[in-house]
């Protein structure tokens, strides 16, 4: 079968939400000696993306979007096994937490689903959580990322205290940092000073896998 | 090259090109039309919102003879929380009336939801009987569904958020369901003890917040309140341009819920008696003024012209293309009211 096959079939997988397909698109493009890497990006990424925009466009929904992140998750777990060490070097740890005063969290928790298929461990710390509670948990886990969600103007500055006490304890260079929620912008990201900002949870896990390659 | 003062969705002042704002618009438009698979605005109708964008003067206002009536969601509670002057609530219904000119109101609760007001209803009663003998107006009483204060550990019900992730789809839906009847029950409840205590209207605002199952409860709410209380209004209020399918297969007379945009949101609202249908179209903090409000425009029209009850277009923050900030400036407001009355139609703000 060629390249281009495997790719289309994966991402096809994803869209219909199969999961017995995606394991043996994994299974067969491993048999036949593709990058897993280039199978995971080129194929079942982009059906994952596909998916995440048809969700914001309100044409699949939540269940949908779950058992299809779920057929992603299983797809990635037969590419994993194919990626020794190097696959290791690419994934990493993170933290994800709505900020304190803020308990909205049905985005998170997409953004989550999604950013989890990709291989990258995610600590979930729920909503409302202070920043001393995010950076504890931080240092605990060893996480590559912090991200953090609040969608309320006035929670936002939560994001911005997390910024200025990572600074005060001189761990800002151990950690990248991701924003998002409704009223956050790039605009914003920039005066606080994080390192990433994401519009919608498709863009989250490409922003986050950016992140994890620093 | 002349640049006018608008903003981003977020609130922050930009300036833009004549032909930045023209692009944006036909953007916006574009962006409403693929997604609600409605029709454009017209290059006229283009034309004028580009006028009404790029006047100058921090305020705009609609032609005279073209003025709509106001309604508002937990309006006699907002002197209070925004305003910081602390004022009991029918005394802010008298306020609303006599000071600002408001057409109708609605009371609310602090905790906006009908599970939390049912056990305070008895509190709630005297106050709305104390603005009906006071107020000229329509007083309404408001809440939200509000479907997830009925899960776990809050309510009965299993908890879906933590459910779906989980894949455990089947629980999932079965808990939302569950879910409906509880807050169909809470809302005709609490519907009846304010039409005993004089209310001239039921406001189910922010129906869908919770997803499909959410705005599911809202509709049968309104069939049960208008079977019990034929001459009892009741306004539903949207959540979003879409309806979020958290469940995804609920349907109301034949036709799935989730994935609705406001033309079809509207229809659903008739069908199970409502008498007015507030439309939102989110605010996107990312994108301008020029292209948020022509988005809302484009989605508000054709709501307008798919409906048969009065809509009255959500514009508060961060919805009705206005920007996503605590105060939200007046230039933006004013401009989006003149847009949304004056090329979308809409019977009502």
């Amino acid at each position: 079968m060629s390249l281009e096959s495997i790719l289309n079939d994966a991402k096809q997988a994803i869209l219909d939400i199969d999961e017995d397909k995606a394991v043996e698109v994994a299974r067969q493009a491993i048999a036949e000696g593709i990058d897993p890497v280039k199978v995971l990006a080129d194929g079942f990424s982009v059906g994952i993306r596909t998916i995440g925009d048809l969700f914001s466009r309100g044409e699949i929904f939540m269940p949908e979007l779950i058992l299809s992140a779920q057929a992603m998750k299983a797809a990635v777990a037969v590419l994993d096994e194919s990626l020794v060490g190097e696959a290791a070097e690419k994934i990493g740890k993170m933290i994800f937490a709505t900020v304190e005063g803020d308990v909205h969290d049905i985005g998170k928790g997409i953004a989550i689903a999604l950013i989890q298929t990709q291989g990258v461990e995610v600590i979930d710390l729920g909503r409302d959580v202070p920043v001393d509670k995010i950076i504890e948990e931080a240092e605990t886990h060893g996480a590559k990322v912090i991200g953090t969600s609040a969608l309320l103007t006035t929670t936002m500055p939560n994001q911005e205290k997390l910024e200025i006490e990572l600074r005060k304890r001189g761990l800002r260079e151990k950690y990248k940092t991701i924003i998002g929620g409704a009223p956050c912008t790039q605009r914003w990201a920039d005066k606080i000073g994080a390192d990433a900002y994401a519009e919608d949870a498709a863009e989250g896990v490409n922003k986050v896998l950016e992140l994890m390659k620093h | 090259m002349s640049e006018f003062f608008t903003r981003m969705g977020d609130g922050s002042g930009i300036y833009m090109t004549a032909a930045e704002i023209r692009e944006d618009i036909l953007k916006g438009v574009k962006e409403a039309a693929d997604h609600g698979k409605i029709p454009d605005l017209t290059q006229e109708e283009m034309d004028y919102l580009f006028d009404i964008i790029t006047m100058p003067g921090n305020i705009v206002g609609v032609e005279r003879g073209r003025e709509v009536v106001s309604t508002s969601d937990s309006g006699s509670c907002k002197m209070t929380y925004h305003a910081n002057i602390a004022m009991e609530r029918s005394m802010a219904v008298m306020v609303s009336e006599k000071v600002l000119g408001a057409d109708s109101i609605d009371i609310g609760n602090m905790d906006y939801s009908y599970k939390a007001v049912k056990q305070i209803v008895h509190n709630e009663t005297p106050v709305m009987e104390l603005a009906q003998l006071n107020a000229v107006i329509p007083v309404l009483y408001g809440s939200m569904p509000n479907l997830g204060l009925y899960t776990k550990p809050d309510g009965p019900v299993e908890n879906w958020s933590e459910l779906l992730p989980l894949a455990k789809i089947d629980e999932a839906c079965a808990a939302q369901e569950e879910a409906v009847e509880h807050a169909v029950r809470d809302m005709v409840f609490v519907a009846g003890e304010m039409y005993e205590a004089g209310a001239d209207g039921i406001n189910l605002d922010t129906c869908g917040a919770s997803g499909d199952a959410d705005f599911l409860a809202g509709l049968l709410a309104t069939e049960k309140i208008k079977e019990k209380y034929p001459d009892l209004g009741v306004e539903i209020g949207a959540a979003g341009e879409f309806v979020l399918g958290m469940h995804g297969k609920l349907e109301y007379d034949g036709t799935r819920i989730a994935g609705l945009y406001p033309h079809k949101q509207v229809k659903l609202t008739e069908k199970a008696g409502a008498n007015i249908f507030g439309a939102v179209v989110n605010t996107n903090t990312n994108k301008t003024f020029p292209w948020n409000i022509a988005r809302t425009v484009t989605f508000v029209k054709a709501c307008v012209e798919a409906a048969e009850i009065p809509v009255h277009v959500n514009v508060g923050m961060g919805v009705g293309g206005i920007s996503m900030s605590e105060i939200p400036p007046i230039d933006v407001v004013t401009r989006a009211d003149k847009a949304l009355i004056e090329i979308g139609k809409a019977d009502g703000l």
